[in-house]
């Protein structure tokens, strides 16, 4: 399973169905309105403008003079404003919410993926189609639904125009058919150019995205100008992109436009003989001529909706690429979006909690990063109610990983996982608190107060909270704080000290009370008396399980159990004494500790 | 914060004068599509009067296919212009937008602390593509559908001044009513725009973070602030949408209003014999004609809004300076560098801190153990380290290390007293120079989504591949960077799926070795390395610190084992100090007492 599995995404007009099931009330609404104003108001227009000019030729069928018709043309033009402002509303709710729908079915779906990879790309680029491409297919529904209203418009105008010159109406009609052979021919490189442009959108804000993250880095290394330069680059390949993207679009639309132009000439040189001879009337000119101008829409509107319907199915490709592993359908599932109302409960209400761990086992688990062919490989592992187990080996060797698949953060390829000797089959939704804790090598802190980072959503009193900063060691900390706990920790927590951010993240899992916990070299970033403080801390909850990557002597020597990973396999296992004696690279990692401590 | 006309204008000439050539290429295309324009319905007239009048057949098929091809050669012109104006636009914000990350790149950490990368994609690339629109649209739209204005004007009034006074009275009004609403939604668009980089900052961090939220099950959680941010979102939006829409309703009925105009003005002046019918339909072809760039006008008008909103937050960042005052250049004549002769290899460098005193400032408080407001991260700090010398830095997190490392980068400036190198107030040094002579390797290594070369040298082409693969020979990594796959080409995958926390750090060994700078500052560089790794690279370290000076900040005893001299930390001021040996032999010193610490831990 470290592949996705290849299926198509949701065809563009599935996506289309699926955005209306989820809003049908307001693009019903707002398409009644839409075809009241092109088949009703934009229909009586054309026919007050041919009524004003047979007015003064005296051909008119009513006897109302011109100035009638003038004020005629004002009230229309007054329901049309008032309909057209109706509709904004609706409309905008509309693109609005439909985006939305996409975004929230985006973020569930990539919150439900195997933690640590979750996201196929850079976070910038995942951005791009957060921002990006949820509009597109927005904006694609819109003009569906121009060319609907201005379809219909054009049914009307055909019908109404073949009844007064049928000649004239052919002879300028048939062009459009070479337009949308030619727009279909087109289809191809629309898709082509499109992917082109937004894929080097995409690396423009995946760049500006990494590029500030480690601002410091950057200044530090002087690298300022170098940065600059290759951005510039990315930039450059983004503007010849969206040029030809932008040539080609034109391009075809003004063969819409031109074919529509000649159809005009047509309609003058077919009408000549009509209009001296009297039945074809000025009138009923400056009705084509307005219905042309309408056909251009038409025509255009189909040439964009075209290409249109291509972008949409890029962007809802891209869309479908960050949820792995979903179904596509999922991308326009139906969801409650809150935009008024009360908002939904801010946490869990399932408190469905797992029986006491008596044992956890793996057998064979097995996990390859795809292209590299590193990872692990056949790990069994045995953990017992209230043991220690720690995993030790050498940069690379796979701690970490063997950690995160285990808690389903990466996505086994192979092996079994027995929790008291039931099978997990989803371990991602399994290990999750109350039955598991987890704290990462970098853990991640959000731009939200301390409180929030450490409860995310947990419901817990100020007593818990205290408790749990104290038993992670950061009560000192806490007590230099203007603001205690309600401080703002900044973007990514980087107001905090590394040492600050991981022990936040170790109150995080404390106040968690999970039977398992799990920490990845919980002690990198943290001085000695810190560290002891935390461990001894730690020590003090019994009645927990803990599996820990460290290579630190004292845990080595507390462990019940230490793992010696190596090249991604299970090495050795068992108490350090007898692995000291058997395992070369246990004495390897052992004395690299030893050699520089002892001076 | 309202942006004004002359910044407009700054704009425009600041960054469309290096594509003059272009630019008057376009306006060119432009003018011949405003004449061809001007040109067609003339010929309509001149038909449909022939036409009624019972003129030749000949004469109206000629007119027909002239009227053809002139609107052949006009589509050729507008598809043109438009190619044109978007190069021109794109360019244009191009140059923008590296300028803008130019300074936002250069500010101090006091303006990054306060923002999300997702809030700075949303400012240098998401307010800049409104610009997008802004230049590429501005000559097409503003400026040509101008020139076709004032053109239809000046035709009807040769028609008739009556007809051409009417009109022009109407355009007058429009316009003016137009231009009254400009500026109404623009504080309703920078609302909107701030939510939307909220949202997606909010989104964007949330991204970064997946590992986390799943394994806090914070999943519900996470979306309910998304559910939150959203409807902030929405709520700005819509109240910016239908504000700006209102301006177009307002125009569309203007319109109407021009027809019936041209209706009982056309009518009037055919019943009285002033004009023929011809004439009558040219005056409401044209009446329509100039709706069409007036509507366009106003649409850019909203534009205007949406990117003077966007104007407004770049003027904003561009006004935000660093606080650091960059060295005025005679000040680096004034005093001559020593040793600053070739950059690349100037030897050790002496470091010295003179009664230091520092505060963060009061808006950022960066890491927060040190800066309880107001209060001191340095205060009446000293300390002085020959050539070569290395320092051991020890202390709790926040006892002001990181502060220490902060100043002599000069990533913030002393409040008072002076920070030295090489003899010479880091104030007084050319920023670049500064920093490529004090490296640093700090804790969290950034890696970007690229080459492995483009890693190290932060996409700099023009460092030779020998180079580079000397730095990691004599590192004494090269095994480890073969393991990578295609050399220097291998792409390193940012994030999980990529290298351990361990083995970024020996890409920013690398990354420092590269450099070569005068004094080296490892930041807790060994504490993410496995025992059998550090001591590896132990050899590499002192490779790294010989003939350089060195400051070794550490949690753990076994880091500075290198050092000459040992510094204890605490709450900003110096608890001891001392050569290494000396304080390790002497059993009343803190340092030793660290070191039982230590000691007795490996005998738990």
């Amino acid at each position: 399973m470290t592949q996705t599995v290849e299926r198509p995404p949701l065809s563009v007009a599935q996506t289309w169905l699926g955005l209306i099931r989820c809003f049908p009330g307001l693009y019903s609404l707002t398409t009644v309105i839409r075809i009241l104003v092109f088949v009703g108001i934009f229909q009586a227009t054309g026919l007050i403008i041919r009524f004003f000019f047979d007015s003064l030729t005296g051909s008119a069928p009513l006897a109302w003079g011109p100035n009638a018709w003038a004020a005629v043309m004002l009230a229309v033009a007054l329901l049309r404003n008032g309909l057209i402002f109706t509709d904004m509303y609706v409309f905008f709710r509309w693109t609005f919410s439909t985006a939305a729908t996409m975004r929230k079915n985006l973020l569930e779906q990539i919150l439900s993926m195997p933690g640590a990879r979750s996201l196929p790309g850079s976070t910038g680029e995942a951005i791009s189609r957060f921002r990006e491409d949820a509009d597109e297919v927005g904006n694609f529904t819109v003009w569906a639904l121009f060319l609907l209203a201005t379809g219909l418009f054009g049914a009307v105008a055909l019908f109404t125009m073949a009844r007064i010159n049928l000649r004239v109406t052919a002879f300028a009609f048939l062009p459009l058919v070479i337009v949308v052979a030619v727009a279909n021919l087109a289809r191809v490189r629309v898709q082509q150019y499109r992917e082109a442009t937004r894929s080097a959108a995409g690396n423009v804000t995946g760049f500006i995205g990494e590029m500030f993250e480690g601002v410091q880095a950057v200044q530090v290394a002087n690298a300022e100008e170098s940065m600059l330069a290759h951005f510039e680059k990315l930039n450059e390949t983004r503007r010849k992109n969206a040029l030809r993207d932008r040539l080609f679009n034109e391009v075809l639309s003004s063969t819409f436009h031109n074919v529509v132009s000649i159809g005009m000439g047509l309609i003058l040189l077919l009408a000549g003989s009509a209009l001296r001879e009297g039945s074809f009337t000025i009138g009923d000119f400056s009705l084509f001529a307005y219905y042309l101008t309408f056909v251009t829409n038409l025509i255009s509107t189909f040439g964009v909706f075209v290409a249109r319907w291509k972008q949409a199915g890029v962007s809802i490709g891209r869309m479908d690429r960050l949820m792995q592993g979903a179904q596509p359908s999922d991308l326009v599932r139906k969801t409650p979006i809150h935009l008024s109302g009360a908002f939904p409960p801010a946490r869990d209400q399932s408190t469905a909690r797992t029986e006491l761990l008596q044992s956890l086992c793996t057998t064979g688990l097995t996990y390859r990063f795809p292209g590299s062919g590193k990872g692990i490989f056949d790990i069994d592992l045995r953990l017992e109610r209230g043991s220690f187990t720690v995993v030790t080996g050498r940069i690379g060797a796979g701690k970490s990983t063997l950690l995160r698949v285990l808690l389903g953060l990466l996505p086994a390829e192979s092996g079994e996982i027995h929790w008291n000797g039931q099978r997990i089959d989803e371990p991602a939704s399994f290990f999750v608190p109350p039955v598991s804790a987890y704290i990462s090598q970098t853990p991640s802190l959000f731009s939200e107060s301390l409180r929030e980072n450490i409860l995310l959503g947990l419901e817990a009193d100020d007593a818990e909270v205290t408790q749990a900063v104290r038993a992670a060691a950061l009560d000192t900390d806490l007590e230099q704080l203007e603001n205690g706990l309600e401080t703002v920790v900044g973007p990514r927590g980087v107001r905090l000290s590394g040492g600050q951010r991981q022990r936040a993240a170790a109150a995080r899992m404390f106040i968690r009370q999970a039977e398992l916990l799990v920490c990845d070299d919980l002690s990198s970033a943290l001085d000695v008396e810190t560290e002891q403080q935390l461990w001894e801390r730690l020590f003090a909850r019994r009645d927990a399980t803990y599996l820990v990557v460290s290579h630190r002597r004292p845990l080595l020597q507390r462990a019940d159990q230490i793992v010696v990973l190596k090249s991604g396999r299970v090495e050795d296992a068992g108490r350090l004494e007898p692995l000291l004696e058997r395992c070369a690279e246990m004495r390897s990692l052992w004395e690299g500790r030893g050699s520089d401590g002892a001076a | 914060m309202r942006p004004s006309l002359q910044l407009y204008r700054r704009l425009l000439t600041r960054y469309l004068r290096p594509q003059l050539g272009q630019a008057l290429l376009l306006l060119f295309v432009l003018c011949i599509n405003i004449l061809l324009q001007l040109t067609n319905p003339l010929i309509m007239r001149r038909f449909l009067d022939s036409a009624l009048a019972g003129g030749s057949m000949e004469l109206l098929t000629r007119l027909a296919l002239l009227f053809i091809g002139i609107a052949a050669v006009q589509q050729v012109a507008a598809v043109s212009s438009t190619v044109l104006a978007e190069n021109v636009g794109w360019r244009a914000t191009n140059a923008l937008r590296r300028d803008l990350a130019r300074h936002c790149l250069r500010l101090d950490l006091t303006f990054h602390q306060q923002r999300t990368p997702g809030e700075m994609i949303e400012r240098i690339d998401g307010d800049i593509d409104a610009l997008t629109r802004f230049f590429a649209q501005l000559v097409v739209q503003l400026f040509g559908n101008g020139l076709l204005l004032i053109g239809v004007m000046v035709v009807l009034l040769r028609e008739d001044m009556r007809v051409g006074a009417a009109i022009g009275t109407f355009v007058f009004i429009t316009l003016l009513v137009l231009g009254r609403l400009r500026n109404l939604a623009v504080p309703h668009w920078q609302r909107s725009r701030e939510a939307s980089a909220r949202f997606f900052g909010f989104v964007e961090e949330r991204l970064a973070g997946t590992e986390d939220i799943r394994a806090s099950n914070a999943r519900v959680f996470t979306l309910f602030r998304f559910h939150q941010l959203l409807r902030t979102f929405w709520q700005t939006t819509i109240r910016a949408e239908l504000l700006g829409f209102s301006m177009i309703n307002i125009a569309w009925f203007l319109f109407s209003v021009g027809d019936a105009i041209a209706f009982v003005v056309g009518a009037s002046l055919y019943f009285s014999g002033a004009l023929t019918i011809g004439t009558v339909y040219l005056i409401f072809h044209y009446t329509n004609l100039i709706s069409q760039p007036i509507e366009r006008i106003a649409r850019e008008f909203e534009q205007f809004q949406r990117a003077g909103a966007g104007i407004a937050r770049i003027q904003e960042l561009f006004a935000t300076e660093s606080r650091l005052a960059e060295t005025p250049a005679n000040a680096v004549k004034a005093a001559p560098l020593p040793k600053s002769g070739d950059a690349g290899q100037a030897g050790a460098l002496a470091v010295a801190f003179e009664q230091v005193r520092f505060a963060y400032p009061m808006e950022a408080p960066p890491d927060f153990a040190s800066s309880t407001n107001g209060k001191f991260a340095l205060d009446g700090f000293q300390l002085r380290l020959e050539p070569n010398e290395v320092l051991g830095l020890l202390g709790r997190t926040g006892s002001g290390k990181t502060t220490l490392v902060r100043l002599l980068l000069r990533l913030y400036d002393v409040d008072s007293g002076r920070v030295l190198v090489a003899g010479r107030d880091v104030r007084q040094w050319p920023l670049q120079q500064l920093r490529s002579q004090v490296g640093m390797v700090t804790q969290n290594v950034q890696l970007f989504q690229a080459s492995v070369r483009d890693n190290l040298t932060f996409f700099d082409r023009t460092v030779p591949d020998a180079r580079i693969w000397k730095a990691i020979d004599e590192l004494g990594l090269a095994q480890w960077y073969a393991s990578l796959g295609e050399g220097l080409d291998a792409q390193l995958q940012v994030g999980s799926g990529g290298l351990s926390a361990g083995e970024a750090q020996l890409v920013a060994f690398t990354r420092i070795f590269l450099r070569d700078p005068g004094v080296i500052v490892l930041d807790e560089a060994s504490s993410l390395l496995d025992p059998a790794t550090e001591a590896f690279l132990e050899r590499a370290v002192a490779r790294l610190l010989s003939n350089r000076t060195g400051i070794l900040i550490a949690h753990r005893l076994s880091t500075v084992q290198r050092a000459d001299r040992i510094l204890i930390l605490e709450n900003g001021q110096i608890r001891e100090q001392g050569k290494r040996s000396a304080l390790a032999s002497d059993p009343g010193s803190r340092y030793h007492r660290l070191l039982q610490i230590g000691a007795e831990e490996l005998e738990i």
